[in-house]
């Protein structure tokens, strides 16, 4: 039918009008999916194996590359103001430049972290890195996206990439398994987003954002059933990538059996692209509407911060408490969102940006002392940590914290931001939650630190800890760690660059001049 | 010739397009075959498919249908990665169903 | 309508044609089975059981790789309708997307997905046969290739 109608229109040799694509604009993702493209072939053509893992250093280059990119745009958006591209589907703005830079970030890192438990479990292979960096690219173009269906192609490149890295490690059982339901229960929200998308577009007449706010603010629907259905497929769609409360079940078997690294992604990368998604069509186009959607977002927060904090204490596997800390993150994260004004986006990008660094470093850590095989995360193989690797006791200790919120890191800022802008927007019972949550969570995280610290007993010899083999920590992952604790702290002590950074990366919509 | 007489209007493309989603989403509920499930989540993607173009036609737009493109390779790309997946579990635990995914818990 | 007719009739034709031979032969054919007739083959072992299922995964491989390639054919079509419409932005759009395309290709190629025929690295067996290994323990571990143990949490 389409053939037809596009035939039609195009009787004679009447050029069609086609819009002009602003490859600069583009750059960011262009450098993600073109060194995914060359690392794939190069890869594919090279050994498997090598000795200096340049798989992972042509990551970590086009990582680099990639905010190399954003920097010219930046500027461009600074003295221009922002500007959306080709026809209006993709939109530059500070907004978009901000969480490219977190991915970008979250993918130098996560790939550090790879190299060395790639070489572990004998998985060696451009595969993963090129994955990520697809996944960074539909990130991205979440991030970017000025056309509902641009996020949707966005949110299915950065999903379907990880299903696959969730199931990298093929021997174990565990990582087939949590691919096969991250898969299923990732299409099925996909699903929802799509039809969220369908009522939408059936209601505004478009899936262009700038149009339908456009639309929004001009007209008042007769009927907002189709509307107001639509935002609640679109929240359902995005509450599953963000891991918010009702649609949060896969996080932990997720995150527990997939490989660490990769988690290390999906709990900084993916995360930042689904919050970049849902600040863009809900804050920035949906804003008209607040009134609507504002309570429910309300309550996913409200119930991510109950549930992530209570039920992170009860476990006993370092992952899966990391996992609902994550969905306890996503909660605070939601406060930002759930406010809608500028200091809420403000609060929730910085905290996007703050939480990139300690999660990624936080798994980094788990992924060193899960030692060969990917298996060693219960609690009790932490036990006595701080005798035998002190360092890399100190640099876990220091992430948990942060992720706990002590002062002098950068948890605690982020917290602090989300919650004045909640205050700052009336919603008083939400920051009393918030806090409440941010205590009973730090239970768990001076949990772990105890037992990393305690031990069992003083001797060696009822230490059972004592008998069991330095843990090895590759240098690649050593120099992530190192990186993740250098921002952790220093945002914490100099939080100023980052705070006018966000400050300035609200998301705008414009229409494209052309 | 009743039916010709009967004009079928957008909203009953609609309600199908409802029950078809529907069917999938409760189907990928219920099933516990992994391919099975699998397809509950074509039958959901196209199922929002027909919506799309039903709204293109109502209103008189081809970016609706474009979408379906759109869609289509995306439920194929979708189709490829979760047969992949499902056949590399398949291949070492044969007749396996989705309770059998049972190790991690807690 | 009319110009549709031929086809018309030689769809007919055609189902009329196949459906008229199968039970010709069905009504005609000379009937008398004999256990070994009916048997699935007539000389050979008789199966006892069913074949474990074990479908070469390169059919799977296949299957995906059409299914992917076929896809992406959707694009091409009505690209080939309206290319001189386009003009040089369409033809752009394309090379980029026929090059992305085609970096899966190679990359396809380069690790030997579409060797179709017999698999050319073979494992090396070690020649030296041991006492230990016998029909049986052959077997088992070929039925055991590839399979973690149940209990164990790591491979």
């Amino acid at each position: 039918m389409t053939l037809g109608l596009l035939a039609q229109a195009g009787d004679g040799v009447a050029p069609i009008d086609t819009p002009g694509v602003a490859w600069s604009a583009l750059s960011p993702i262009l450098v993600l999916i073109g060194g995914a493209i060359v690392l794939l072939v190069v890869g594919a053509l090279a050994p498997r194996r090598s000795r200096i893992g340049w798989h992972a250093m042509l990551t970590v280059a086009v990582a680099g590359g990639t905010i190399a990119a954003v920097v010219p745009l930046w500027d461009r958006v600074h003295d221009d103001g922002p500007y959306s591209a080709v026809a209006s589907a993709v939109g530059v703005d500070g907004f978009s430049l901000f969480v490219t830079v977190v991915i970008a970030v979250a993918v130098a890192i996560a790939a550090l972290l790879t190299d060395g438990y790639l070489r572990r479990e004998g998985l060696e292979g451009p595969e993963p890195y090129v994955l990520m960096l697809l996944s960074a690219a539909g990130a991205v173009m979440m991030a970017s996206a000025n056309d509902l269906i641009v996020m949707f192609l966005g949110l299915e490149i950065m999903s379907i990439a990880v299903y696959v890295l969730a199931g990298l490690h093929l021997r174990r059982r565990r990582s087939g398994e949590a691919a096969v339901k991250y898969f299923v229960l990732g299409s099925f929200s996909s699903a929802f987003f799509l039809y969220g998308v369908a009522l939408v577009y059936g209601a505004t007449g478009s899936t262009n954002l700038v149009r339908i706010a456009r639309f929004l603010a001009a007209n008042t629907l007769a009927d907002q059933g189709l509307l107001i259905a639509g935002f609640a497929l679109l929240l359902v769609g995005f509450g599953f990538k963000v891991a918010a409360v009702p649609f949060h079940s896969w996080t932990p078997d997720v995150y527990q059996g997939s490989p660490s690294p990769i988690v290390a992604f999906m709990a900084s990368g993916v995360k930042a692209g689904g919050f970049a998604g849902l600040l863009r069509v809900f804050v920035a186009t949906f804003g008209t509407y607040r009134l609507d959607w504002q309570p429910v977002v309300y309550g996913i927060a409200v119930l991510s911060l109950v549930v992530g904090a209570v039920l992170a204490v009860v476990q006993t596997d370092v992952k899966r408490m990391l996992a609902y800390s994550s969905i306890n993150h996503a909660g605070f994260i939601l406060i930002g969102v759930q406010a809608a004004t500028d200091e809420g986006v403000t609060a929730a990008l910085f905290y996007l940006a703050a939480y990139t660094f300690m999660v990624a470093g936080a798994f980094g850590v788990v992924t060193v002392v899960g030692r060969r095989g990917d298996g060693h995360h219960h609690l009790d193989d932490y036990q006595g940590l701080a005798r035998r690797q002190p360092l890399l006791a100190l640099v876990f200790a220091i992430f948990l914290l942060a992720q706990a919120g002590v002062p002098l890191t950068s948890g605690f800022l982020a917290k602090f931001y989300v919650v004045e802008a909640a205050i700052e927007a009336r919603s008083f019972w939400l920051a009393l939650v918030a806090m409440v949550s941010a205590v009973v969570s730090a239970f768990l995280y001076l949990r772990i630190v105890l037992v990393m610290y305690a031990g069992a007993g003083d001797g060696a010899d009822t230490d059972p800890a004592a008998g069991r083999p330095r843990l090895a920590v590759p240098a690649a992952a050593a120099i992530a760690l190192v990186v993740a604790v250098a921002a952790t702290i220093g945002i914490g002590l100099v939080p100023d660059p980052l705070t006018r950074t966000a400050r300035d990366a609200t998301p705008e919509l414009v229409a494209a001049s052309d | 010739m009743i039916l010709a007489a009967t004009p079928i209007s957008a909203s009953w493309y609609l309600g199908l397009s409802a029950l078809l989603f529907t069917v999938g989403a409760v189907g990928l509920l219920v099933r516990r075959n992994p391919l099975v499930m699998f397809m509950c989540v074509e039958l959901m993607l196209n199922a929002v498919n027909l919506t799309f173009v039903t709204f293109a036609r109502e209103l008189d737009d081809v970016g609706g249908q474009v979408v379906v493109f759109f869609v289509l390779v995306v439920a194929a790309a979708e189709v490829v990665i979760g047969l992949g997946i499902i056949v590399g579990i398949l291949r070492r635990r044969p007749g396996a169903t989705a309770d059998d995914l049972s190790l991690l818990k807690g | 309508m009319g110009q549709y007719l031929p086809i018309l009739m030689l769809l007919v034709l055609a189902v009329v044609f196949a459906a008229l031979s199968f039970f010709a032969s069905r009504l005609l054919a000379p009937r008398r089975p004999t256990a070994a007739k009916s048997a699935p083959y007539e000389c050979g072992i008789v199966p006892s059981r069913e074949p474990p299922e074990r479908f070469p995964v390169r059919f799977y491989l296949i299957a995906m790789i059409f299914i992917v390639f076929d896809i992406e054919i959707i694009f091409l079509y009505p690209y080939a309708v309206i290319h001189r419409e386009l003009g040089g932005f369409g033809l752009v759009e394309m090379a980029v997307f026929v090059v992305a395309v085609f970096a899966a290709f190679v990359y396809l190629i380069a690790n030997g997905a579409l060797d179709w025929g017999p698999v050319k690295h073979l494992r090396r067996v070690d020649p030296r046969v041991s006492t230990s290994r016998t029909a049986a323990t052959t077997v088992r571990r070929v039925g055991l290739e590839g399979r973690e143990p149940e209990t164990g949490e790591a491979a």
